[in-house]
C-alpha cells in the first residue's frame, strides 16, 4: 500500500483516505442503483407477479432482469432534458445535487468492518477515523439537510402538485426527526459514548447484549422514524400518484430524475447502516470474538443488505397511510413512545444497571 | 481552511441581504450556516458543529422556508414609507456589537494562551464534556432556558388551536 501511494506522489495517510472514500461512495451507488432492481424485482414477487425480466445484453444476456439497470441508465442519459417555463431554472438544477449528497455523505462515519495494524498503523475501516468528535451526531446533522432536497425540487418546479407533495414531506421529516432523535439520544446515554466505534464495541459479539434486546421499543421507534426521514412507503407523501400525481420530482426528467431516484436509495442504504450500527452491533460478527477483517465487513453487509430489504418488504406489505394519520403517529405515539425509552433507561441506570 | 469557511459565511450572509428572492436568501441563510459550522470544526469543536447543523440547518431554517413556502410570497415586499434614520440606526448598533464582540475575544483568556509559548494545546470538544458543563456549571440557565421554551410551545399552542 505504501508504495502504491508513493508512486502516486501521495502520504499513506491520504492514500489511504482516497481509498476508503472511493469503495464507500462507489459501494453506495451501486447497491442504490442495484435495490432499484431488488425492488421491482422484490415487488413481483410478493404481488405474484414476473417483474422486468426482458432487458438483454446484445439481446441475449438477461440474468434475471438485471440487464434492466443498464437499459434504464442509458434511457435516462439519453432522454431530453426538460426544464419546466416558469421553474426557477438555478434552483431546479440545484435540487437533485442536495437532494443526493447528504444522502451519500451521511455514510461517512460509520465502521463497515473492524479496524486492522498493518506496519504498525493502525487503519480504520470508516471514512471519518473514531474520534473525529462527530461521531453519530453526524448523520443525524446530515440526515436533517436531506429535506432541503426535496423541498426545493418541489419549490424550484413551479407546479402545485410538487410543492403540496414537497410540504408534506418536509413536515414528515422534521416532525420524525425528534422521535428519532431521542431514540439515538438513549443509545449515547446507555453506551456512555456517541461514537459509532464506541456503540459497537459497547454492544459486544453476544447477540443479546445488542441494542436490540435492551431496546426493543427504541429500535422500533428508530425504525419507523427512518421510513419517514427517506420517504419510503408507508410514510412517502412526498409522492402520492392518485393524490397529486408524482409529487416533488412531477417536472422531473432524464438524468435529474434518477439522480432523486438514487438519493432515495442511497438514503435507504444510509439508514439500514445505520440502524445495523446502533442496534444490530454493527460489524460483530455473532459468537465470533475476534472475526477477521473480511469476516467482519461480510456481517456488516449481510446486516445491512437485510434491513435494506425490509424496507422494500414494508414497502409492498402495508398499505400506505394518510397524511393527518402520519403526522399522528409521529406526534403522539412515535414522540411519547420515545421519552418513555429514554426515561425508562435513565431510571434503570440510576438503579445501577 | 480558515479563508474559505470565513468566505462562504461572509458570502452566505452577504448573499442572503442582497437576493430579492426569499426563498434563494434563505439558501444562502443555509449557506452562512455551514460556514459557521466549519468555523467551529476548525476551532476544535465538532460538537457545535454537528449541533449548528442540526438545529439550525436541519430545523429553523427549514421551517422558515416552509412557513415562505406555504405563504407563497417569493418577492420581497416593498416598505410602505422608508424610514432612512433606520438604516442609520442598524449601522450604527451592527458597529456597536461589532466593536463589543471584538474586544471580548481581544481579552479572552483562550488568547492569551496562544502568546505563551508551549501551552497545553485544548482538546477537543465531546459531548461528554458539554453535558458535564451544561449540569456542573450552567445548571440554572439550562432550566430557565428550557423553562422559557416549554413556555413559548404552550403559548405558541394555545395561540393557535383556540379549541382543544
Amino acid at each position: 500500500m505504501d508504495m502504491l501511494a508513493s508512486l502516486l506522489h501521495m502520504t499513506p495517510a491520504i492514500f489511504w483516505m482516497v481509498v476508503k472514500v472511493v469503495i464507500v461512495f462507489s459501494a453506495i451507488m451501486l447497491l442504490a442503483s442495484v435495490w432499484t432492481w431488488v425492488e421491482r424485482r422484490g415487488s413481483a414477487m410478493i404481488q405474484d407477479r414476473i417483474g422486468p425480466n426482458r432487458a438483454a445484453i446484445f439481446g441475449k444476456i438477461r440474468i434475471i432482469g438485471l440487464a434492466q439497470l443498464l437499459a434504464d441508465g442509458i434511457k435516462f442519459f439519453f432522454k431530453e432534458d426538460l426544464v419546466p417555463e416558469e421553474a426557477n431554472k438555478g434552483l431546479f438544477w440545484l435540487a437533485p445535487f442536495l437532494a443526493f449528497v447528504p444522502a451519500l455523505i451521511g455514510f461517512a462515519v460509520i465502521p463497515f468492518g473492524k479496524s486492522f495494524v498493518s506496519g504498525g498503523v493502525t487503519y480504520y475501516l470508516s471514512v471519518l477515523d473514531p474520534g473525529n468528535g462527530m461521531g453519530l451526531l453526524y448523520p443525524l446533522a446530515i440526515g436533517g439537510m436531506a429535506v432541503y432536497g426535496v423541498l426545493l425540487a418541489a419549490w424550484s418546479s413551479n407546479n402545485k402538485w410538487s410543492i403540496l407533495g414537497g410540504m408534506r414531506a418536509a413536515a414528515a421529516m422534521v416532525s420524525y426527526e425528534i422521535g428519532m432523535s431521542l431514540a439515538v439520544v438513549t443509545i449515547f446515554m446507555t453506551t456512555g459514548g456517541y461514537d459509532p466505534a464506541e456503540v459497537i464495541r459497547a454492544q459486544g459479539h453476544l447477540p443479546w447484549a445488542w441494542n436490540i434486546v435492551h431496546q426493543p421499543l427504541g429500535f422500533i421507534v428508530f425504525f419507523t422514524c427512518m421510513f419517514a426521514e427517506t420517504n419510503r412507503l408507508p410514510f412517502d407523501f412526498a409522492e402520492g400518484e392518485s393524490e397529486i400525481v408524482a409529487g416533488f420530482n412531477t417536472e422531473y426528467g432524464s438524468m435529474k430524475f434518477s439522480l432523486l431516484a438514487l438519493a432515495e436509495y442511497s438514503h435507504l442504504m444510509t439508514a439500514s447502516a445505520l440502524v445495523a450500527t446502533l442496534y444490530f452491533g454493527g460489524w460483530q460478527v455473532p459468537f465470533v470474538q475476534n472475526p477477521t477483517v473480511m469476516l467482519s465487513v461480510a456481517s456488516f453487509l449481510l446486516k445491512m443488505l437485510f434491513f435494506a430489504w425490509v424496507f422494500v418488504w414494508i414497502r409492498w406489505t402495508l398499505p400506505r397511510f394518510r397524511y393527518d394519520q402520519l403526522m399522528h403517529l409521529g406526534w403522539k405515539v412515535m414522540l411519547p413512545l420515545s421519552m418513555a425509552n429514554l426515561v425508562f433507561h435513565a431510571w434503570r441506570m440510576s438503579q445501577g444497571h | 481552511m480558515f479563508i474559505t469557511f470565513a468566505l462562504i459565511t461572509l458570502l452566505g450572509a452577504v448573499g442572503m441581504l442582497l437576493q430579492k428572492n426569499v426563498i434563494v436568501a434563505g439558501l444562502c441563510l443555509v449557506a452562512a450556516f455551514f460556514g459557521v459550522a466549519g468555523l467551529f470544526v476548525l476551532l476544535a469543536n465538532p460538537v457545535a458543529a454537528a449541533l449548528q447543523v442540526i438545529v439550525y440547518t436541519g430545523a429553523i431554517m427549514v421551517l422558515v422556508l416552509f412557513v415562505i413556502m406555504m405563504l407563497n410570497s417569493h418577492e420581497e415586499e416593498k416598505a410602505q414609507a422608508a424610514h432612512p434614520i433606520q438604516r442609520w440606526v442598524s449601522v450604527a448598533l451592527i458597529a456597536a456589537l461589532a466593536i463589543g464582540a471584538v474586544k471580548l475575544v481581544l481579552a479572552s483568556p483562550g488568547l492569551k494562551a496562544l502568546a505563551i509559548s508551549g501551552a497545553a494545546v485544548p482538546q477537543a470538544m465531546t459531548l461528554q464534556k458539554v453535558g458535564f458543563t451544561l449540569f456542573a456549571d450552567h445548571l440554572l440557565g439550562f432550566e430557565v432556558a428550557g423553562l422559557l421554551l416549554l413556555a413559548a410551545m404552550v403559548g405558541a399552542v394555545a395561540l393557535t388551536k383556540r379549541n382543544l
